[in-house]
């Protein structure tokens, strides 16, 4: 069943100068149980997306144009009241800011019975024995849920959030960049715990993150963005194995892979584009190492491939490509 | 258990600054111009009779030892007799600090209930029409002059409309069993309105732009936008979460302020002819009435280290970040 189909979603922040396009047409669709990754480098508008989905942009940004469909219902059109009652109810979002994401002048534990009793109207006993439940879940001890912020730990609190995200059994989870503040070997162990508890009750997930190897080991589904644009989406084995997009290609390069044998890390030149003007054609033209003249100034092109779709007008010749990609020199030279 | 530990701590703390605000006010009274001796005895006596006065009141005697002596009274809660009543200081005085307290925590009530709400509605209208001009009105009524506000006041409810009476604290012929009895009747409120909302007016513009910017810094921070997020209700968001935080330095100030309002309570005692402290301290600087004056002037800084206190214990509470330890 599909759960979250976003439909040629755009955004734009209004600046002192102009109008910023953060995201920009994308499309994106979710199936109940689906962990989607949604990778990219910093400021291509991952965390716009996500914050649009749930409808919590700050109040220069706004949604143009497209819909957000959540099991039916069109978020952006929804009013203030039914949103709100959607919120971590069906909806919950982790925000990159973990860390500063709980109040100092409340218990940790206060914090997480208060979305409970919010929403489901139970005492504050049931709530705290929920709360507590939740702090097993992550690994915290159960006392802790009496004390402050201020006294928990960076990875603790990031614990704390994530087991809050989990309060309300929620229809999908938000994930932007969850487990920033934590050790590899924590951060696998939280991620693999927070997908068996979504398998129990067919829970989705999106999760945010510029690690491709957190992707590799968590998600099932994978949307690359770069520019404001999905580039490339698909099953993750499929991306990850066979990328067809030449960004996501350099990605791959960027990171360790956590199976196969060592190899150099290649990072790719440059940097993302400025979203405020406007590109025409491929936005990761600039970078692309495989970059033609037909790139810039053509509109693009869609290919559709089993469960997705990628960008690049050279898709005929991906093979090569993807042999090219892989050797480290091809990202070194000047473009 | 830690709170206990800290209040203890708090307290020598206080013990220490009160021994030094008394050490500061015995010594401004003896360096300051002006001879108590000069206006309380007649410089018509002969050499011998003022040499006579002097003794008794231990004026003849070196400063160190009249130190000790004073010291020596102070812990008696002796703070010798007044010039101009006869009575002792601690007397008149207690009577007229009630008064002032009365006034000054009326108002400041009033104040900072109002000023907290309207810095917190200013901020989260933030960038309206609305919070440009709340924030202007409280610039410009922060700015008028108590004494001004006061007349303007009485010329319209006390004068025109006869609604209030003119000043005092009580009227004339009325009979009180005691202090509570005349601070609950009917007709010492009447008394208090003007005076009370005077300086309420003047105390206002503080806790109200600290309360909006203090709000505004706080709405940036990220535990709002997760309250949003889980779906709080925006009344709740705005209430539990953000002007709780936000209330902090509120708290401190308002310590400063009472502190402030108690000492300076001078003019709206003058315009209202409210029997306060302010008022008291004026006629004995004028009349050179020193034991009075210096009275005063201790009753004054005890007060001001008193509200500190409350605000230290406050803020611990409020805040669970400040170590108790």
């Amino acid at each position: 069943m599909t759960l979250l189909d976003v439909q040629k979603l755009s955004i734009e922040y209004r600046l002192s100068d102009g109008k910023l396009r953060a995201v920009d047409q994308v499309s994106l669709k979710l199936e109940s149980g689906d962990v989607l990754g949604l990778v990219g480098e910093s400021g291509c508008g991952k965390s716009t997306l996500v914050k649009g989905i749930i409808n919590l942009l700050p109040s220069n940004g706004r949604i143009i144009e497209g819909d957000i469909v959540f099991e039916d219902v069109v978020l952006n059109k929804l009013s203030k009241e039914s949103m709100r009652k959607k919120r971590w109810k069906e909806i919950s979002l982790i925000t990159q800011s973990a860390m500063n994401s709980l109040n100092p002048v409340y218990r940790v534990g206060d914090q997480i019975a208060e979305v409970i009793i919010e929403h489901e109207k139970v005492g504050k006993r049931s709530a705290m024995e929920k709360a507590e439940e939740l702090f097993d879940l992550v690994g915290l001890d159960r006392g802790r849920l009496q004390d402050y912020p201020h006294q928990f730990s960076g990875g603790m609190k990031q614990r704390a959030i994530i087991a809050m995200s989990l309060a309300l059994n929620p229809k999908l989870i938000i994930a932007d960049e969850p487990t920033t503040a934590l050790d590899v070997i924590v951060q696998s162990q939280i991620l693999e715990r927070m997908n068996n508890l979504l398998k129990g009750y067919s829970g989705s997930m999106i999760l945010v993150t510029h690690d491709v190897s957190v992707v590799a080991q968590t998600c099932t589904k994978v949307a690359v963005m770069y520019g404001g644009k999905i580039v490339e989406y698909g099953d993750v084995v499929q991306v990850l194995k066979k990328p067809n997009h030449p960004y996501t290609m350099g990605l791959k390069n960027a990171f360790p892979s956590l199976i196969g044998e060592k190899r150099e890390l290649v990072s790719i030149s440059g940097t993302p584009p400025d979203l405020s003007k406007e590109i025409l054609g491929c936005r990761f033209a600039e970078r692309c190492p495989f970059v033609i003249e037909r790139c810039k100034g053509m509109s693009l092109e869609k290919t559709e491939v089993e469960n997705g779709y990628f960008y690049c007008i050279r898709h005929a010749e991906k093979e090569e490509l993807r042999k090219r990609a892989d050797l480290p020199e091809t990202w070194e030279s000047e473009v | 258990m830690r709170l206990a530990k800290y209040l203890f701590k708090r307290l020598i703390i206080v013990f220490i600054t009160l021994f030094i605000l008394v050490s500061i006010v015995f010594l401004m009274f003896r360096v300051i111009p002006g001879d108590p001796v000069s206006m309380f005895i007649d410089s018509g006596l002969d050499a011998e009779s003022q040499q006579l006065m002097m003794k008794l009141y231990g004026l003849d005697k070196p400063i160190p030892e009249q130190y000790i002596i004073y010291m020596k009274n102070l812990f008696r809660g002796d703070l010798g007799n007044s010039f101009t009543y006869g009575k002792s200081v601690v007397e008149v005085i207690s009577e007229r600090f009630l008064n002032t307290l009365v006034l000054t925590l009326t108002s400041l009530m009033i104040a900072f209930t109002l000023g907290i709400k309207t810095g917190s509605f200013l901020a989260w209208h933030r960038n309206s029409k609305i919070d440009l001009v709340g924030t202007i009105l409280a610039l410009i009524v922060r700015c008028a002059p108590v004494f001004w506000t006061g007349m303007i006041l009485l010329s319209i409810f006390a004068f025109k409309l006869e609604w209030l009476p003119l000043g005092g604290m009580t009227s004339v012929g009325q009979n009180f069993t005691g202090f509570w009895d005349k601070i609950l009747s009917l007709d010492f409120l009447k008394h208090l309105i003007l005076p009370a909302i005077t300086s309420a007016l003047y105390s206002m513009a503080t806790p109200t732009l600290l309360m909006r910017t203090s709000m505004l810094e706080v709405i940036k921070e990220d535990y709002i936008e997760l309250a949003y997020a889980k779906g709080i209700p925006e009344k709740k968001v705005r209430r539990r979460h953000a002007m709780r935080t936000a209330l902090l330095p509120v708290v401190t100030i308002f310590a400063v302020q009472a502190g402030l309002a108690i000492g300076g309570s001078v003019l709206v005692e003058t315009v209202f002819r409210w029997p306060g402290m302010g008022r008291e301290i004026v006629l004995a600087v004028s009349s050179r009435d020193y034991p009075m004056a210096q009275g005063a002037f201790l009753f004054i800084g005890f007060a001001t280290i008193v509200f500190n206190l409350i605000a230290d214990v406050l803020y611990a509470y409020l805040d669970p970040r400040v170590s108790l330890g």
